[in-house]
């Protein structure tokens, strides 16, 4: 077969996603683009306002606070969600029986869906009845206050770091399982082991799998929803970017000022991403 | 089976691909578009069989509804004499913003249900401006027997500002301040009928550890109203924020920090939802609670509901309310789509359904499930327990009966009102510079 004739399947079969991606991604973002710069009422009546949704982004302080918000629980999530995932992984790789095991355990939280792991944890926190109270109670303890205001943010970023831990753990696994056994009988001989091994050789092979997990973090990070709208509404500084355009564009049906900050928050995660890129740049290793 | 055949199920597969992911859309028009060829065939005879009507009832009669069962029950009811029609219930809660959305987008993509029920007044303006919905007018004054069988009072109350009757109503609601009766006996306290007594009232219970008055800083959507309503009375609640701010709406807002330095809220007001305040209330853990005539139902527990009466909210020194205003109406009601009114073959199907559902055994019927005021004419107002039946006492004998404030202001405007709550009473704000925020708001909507 000459690769003429391959091109053609090729395009054949790469329309269909295409299409679909064309549909229910480029349309609506630009589409979003096209709405930012109009003042919507409700669903039916809109108006050109040109930069307006824009200068009021700049000065929006509500905006600025969940920016800051939507930052914090993206560190929480860098050091905490990939560092134990991480720490998880080495420690997976280096027992000999029950890898399979492990590894369905840690990950089945992902599979349970963030509205259901919120609403857990709405039970966890609540003052009055919920479960980590009562322990307290229990104990002859003062009940706190979880969601408080200078506590709530952390509070949400334990379930939100948790519920996908299991997710970067198995990419990392599977990176190990990569390494050429030879790396690791090599590392016997010179009698590095332990921490050492992990620092000095498990981590540096699979630098190119951490950086694409740090990038999923991030963007990840920008959608955050679920968590905060179930457990704290988005009160008490919890608002997140990911709820903000949610209250602007459906609770306020301002869609204009919402596609504005979605637009926004497309912006920013582009540039965290590339500026995450630019600082892990490392050398590919090919084995 | 070269090149040709390869080609032919490549485009195949792409095309499954493309038919699957807007499998929904087709399977609307085509059950659409078949009766209208039937229709082609000219009608010789009279006493033809019944074609086959789908028809799609979307209203937020589901999840945790007290209504529910009722009005599936009724729904069913005209199934079973009309084997014709078959009738998709579909329903989203109203507990969140979400089910606005869902119309709206719904009105607006040509996915109109066939039947909606929803709110009247500012919610609804959107489609009705669209034409999106008919005018009922004329048939309401087609069919005496269906349109007496309401009450003129709430038929009134869901005619939009052109002047037309979009929406049949069915049940009507107030809102009140619900007390549970026996948590202020066993405090030595009296009920909070005026203002002192309300304070006497929150700052003893708030110290014994009870929850004075449940309610969520977020969803304070009838906190807002009731401080309110008390502080700037009927005139001055209904005016909404487009001609400027009333004075009197700052003694609502700074009302609520008063109770709130009393102790009123719960400690965690900030990050609950309106129904774990009114999970709060239910358990019998709070005192107080602000809600609708919907929400006793779903209170179960008989140590609470049996202590539970309604009043309305008391008048503050200073302010205009009597002390008697109540916020209700019949804010909602059934809407027929013009799509569905210019086809054919659903039209008769669409408004027997409509005159069925708003009959006076089916309003009786929901009426009775949700604590609701009947919309219909003859039916008794009675209470399916003491509760229901204070609160009919109490809408009967108010001095005003007001729409709820979102009805009157830009949904961002209420929203900025939500959100000046807890900015106020934590004392972060002052409450003019909460209502001159909203005020802006409501503005840039105007223009």
């Amino acid at each position: 077969m000459n690769m003429k004739g391959d091109r053609k399947y090729i395009w054949i079969f790469l329309f269909p996603m295409a299409a679909f991606l064309t549909i229910f991604l480029y349309y609506p973002f630009f589409k979003s683009l096209y709405f930012s710069f109009f003042r919507t009422k409700g669903f039916f009546d809109k108006k050109f306002i040109g930069w307006d949704n824009y200068d009021r982004l700049v000065h929006d302080k509500l905006l600025g606070a969940a920016t800051l918000h939507t930052l914090e629980i993206m560190v929480y999530v860098i050091i905490f969600q990939v560092g134990i995932a991480l720490l998880l992984a080495v420690m997976v790789d280096n027992i000999p029986k029950l890898k399979g095991f492990y590894r369905s355990v840690f990950f089945f939280p992902v599979v349970i869906s963030g509205t259901a792991i919120s609403l857990l944890f709405v039970l966890f926190y609540n003052y009055n009845f919920g479960l980590l109270n009562s322990v307290l109670a229990g104990m002859g303890l003062e009940k706190v206050l979880w969601l408080s205001e200078s506590n709530a943010l952390r509070a949400i970023a334990v379930p939100t770091v948790w519920h996908y831990v299991g997710f970067y753990f198995v990419l990392f696994v599977t990176a190990m399982s990569k390494i050429p056994e030879d790396y690791y009988d090599a590392a016997k001989i010179e009698g590095i082991s332990g921490f050492k091994k992990m620092v000095k050789l498990t981590v540096p092979l699979i630098m190119s799998d951490v950086k694409v997990v740090i990038t999923l973090a991030i963007t990840g990070t920008l959608k955050v929803f679920d968590f905060v709208w179930v457990i704290s509404r988005a009160q008490n500084g919890t608002d997140v970017l990911g709820t903000y355009m949610y209250k602007k564009a459906m609770v306020d049906q301002n869609f204009g000022y919402g596609s504005t900050v979605a637009i926004y928050m497309v912006v920013l995660g582009v540039v965290i991403a590339l500026l995450a890129n630019r600082l892990l740049k490392t050398e590919e290793i090919t084995y | 089976m070269k090149k040709s055949s390869m080609v032919l199920l490549s485009t195949m597969l792409s095309f499954s691909v493309l038919l699957g992911a807007c499998g929904k859309a087709e399977e609307k028009n085509t059950a659409s578009e078949t009766p209208k060829t039937e229709t082609e065939t000219p009608k010789t005879e009279t006493e033809a069989p019944k074609k086959d009507v789908s028809l799609r009832v979307f209203s937020t009669f589901g999840g945790t509804d007290t209504a529910r069962e009722a009005f599936q029950a009724a729904l069913d009811e005209f199934t079973s004499k009309n084997p014709n029609v078959k009738i998709e219930n579909d329903t989203m809660s109203a507990n969140d913003d979400g089910f606005r959305t869902k119309v709206n987008t719904d009105m607006n993509s040509g996915n109109e249900p066939d039947l909606l029920f929803y709110f009247v007044g500012t919610d609804a303006q959107g489609f009705v401006d669209a034409g999106k919905v008919v005018p009922l007018n004329d048939l309401l004054d087609a069919d005496a027997e269906w349109k007496n069988g309401f009450s003129p009072a709430a038929l009134e109350n869901t005619r939009q500002k052109d002047g037309n009757i979009y929406a049949v109503p069915l049940t009507g609601f107030y809102e009140g301040l619900f007390v549970n009766k026996k948590i202020f006996a066993d405090n030595n306290l009296e009920l909070p009928t005026d203002w002192d007594k309300m304070k006497t009232a929150v700052s003893t219970l708030s110290k014994k550890g009870i929850i004075p008055l449940a309610a969520p800083f977020d969803q304070s959507h009838y906190v807002i109203e009731h401080f309110i309503l008390s502080a700037a009375g009927s005139k001055g609640h209904n005016a909404g924020l487009a001609d400027g701010i009333d004075p009197n709406w700052e003694k609502g807002y700074a009302a609520m920090k008063e109770l709130y330095d009393l102790g009123a809220f719960p400690k965690d007001a900030a990050t609950i939802d309106l129904s774990m305040a009114s999970n709060y209330f239910g358990e019998g853990k709070a005192a107080m609670i602000i809600e609708g005539s919907w929400a006793m139902g779903n209170w179960k527990d008989a140590n609470v509901i049996d202590n539970t009466t309604v009043m309305p909210f008391p008048a503050m020194p200073g302010g205009l309310g009597t002390g008697k205003d109540v916020i209700g109406g019949f804010g909602s009601g059934f809407y027929l789509s013009k799509s569905t009114y210019d086809n054919a073959d659903k039209k008769d199907a669409a408004v027997a359904l409509l005159k069925h559902m708003t009959s006076p055994a089916v309003i009786e019927k929901i009426a009775l499930a949700n604590g609701g005021t009947p919309a219909a004419a003859n039916v008794q107002i009675k209470g399916a327990n003491q509760t229901a039946t204070d609160g009919f006492a109490m809408a009967a004998s108010a001095t005003s009966v007001n729409n709820p404030i979102d009805s009157m202001v830009a949904p961002e405007t209420f929203s900025t009102l939500r959100a000046g709550v807890q900015a106020v009473v934590t004392g972060k704000k002052s409450p003019a510079d909460v209502l001159k925020e909203a005020k802006n708001i409501e503005d840039q909507n105007k223009k």
